[in-house]
């Protein structure tokens, strides 16, 4: 497996004076950084809440915008609109009776339980779940992939999930 | 033109073929579409395919027919 190391780029700004002096070839015309396979690198020593080195204010933010761009698509226009104006989104447990799981963007899963008693019958003893993707990706993107989860894999939420009894950024998400 | 979407911290990444192509650069398109959905496949990520103008995950091996995939990253708790 590689390490995240091989993942750091020279600084940008000093690429770009270079090139502009013609001393230095792009790589990437266009400003597209060459495809990255997560899944091939060590992430482990990345810090909570962080794309890694070699990414600056403009690379968060061209991130986040694509990762948007991405979420609408995946969630479709009419619940992108829901989670835009309610700031959650609720999905029904196929596996579990009366439970619904709450959806944020960047935050742990909420349990909402239709009833005390059903509450009762809960398998996790807390509230929150905690769920993060192995590799950094922009929070509203990851919100995206965890309702495919959810809705279409809940088994493997289920599985995973850590319960936790307080909410919290998630950390693998920026 | 089919493409699969490849979400990494750079927001997402794009890889396209065109089924319809049939020249050894189109061929070799497609086999390293399939291989990279493989790959990603065997490292633990899920996939999605867009069916009916939106993503369900997906279980099938690789379709070049297919409009767009997604590469889901692996879940864990904590």
């Amino acid at each position: 497996m590689a390490s995240w190391l091989q993942s750091i780029r020279p600084p940008n700004r000093l690429l770009r004076l270079l090139r502009s002096l013609g001393l230095a070839d792009d790589p990437n015309p266009g400003d597209r950084p060459e495809l990255e396979r997560p899944w091939l690198i060590n992430w482990q020593w990345v810090p909570k809440r962080s794309a890694g080195p070699g990414f600056g204010p403009h690379e968060y933010a061209r991130a986040r915008a694509r990762g948007a761009e991405v979420a609408r698509a995946t969630f479709g226009d009419e619940q992108w609109d829901k989670l835009r104006r309610q700031g959650f989104l609720d999905l029904r447990s196929r596996r579990i009776p009366g439970l619904t799981y709450r959806l944020r963007v960047g935050r742990r899963i909420q349990l909402v339980w239709d009833s005390v008693e059903e509450a009762m019958g809960s398998p996790w003893p807390y509230d929150y779940l905690c769920i993060n993707p192995t590799y950094p990706l922009p929070a509203v993107e990851y919100a995206a992939q965890l309702y495919l989860y959810l809705r279409d894999r809940e088994d493997e939420v289920v599985r995973v999930a850590a319960p936790q009894p307080f909410d919290q950024p998630l950390g693998r998400v920026f | 033109m089919g493409r699969i979407i490849v979400a990494n911290r750079h927001g997402d990444q794009v890889v396209e073929w065109d089924p319809a192509v049939v020249t050894e650069e189109g061929r070799a398109a497609v086999a390293e579409a399939e291989k990279l959905i493989s790959e990603a496949r065997a490292r633990g990520c899920a996939v999605s395919k867009k069916v009916d103008g939106k993503h369900v995950l997906d279980n099938a091996p690789f379709d070049p027919q297919v409009e767009e995939y997604q590469i889901i990253a692996p879940i864990a708790g904590g």
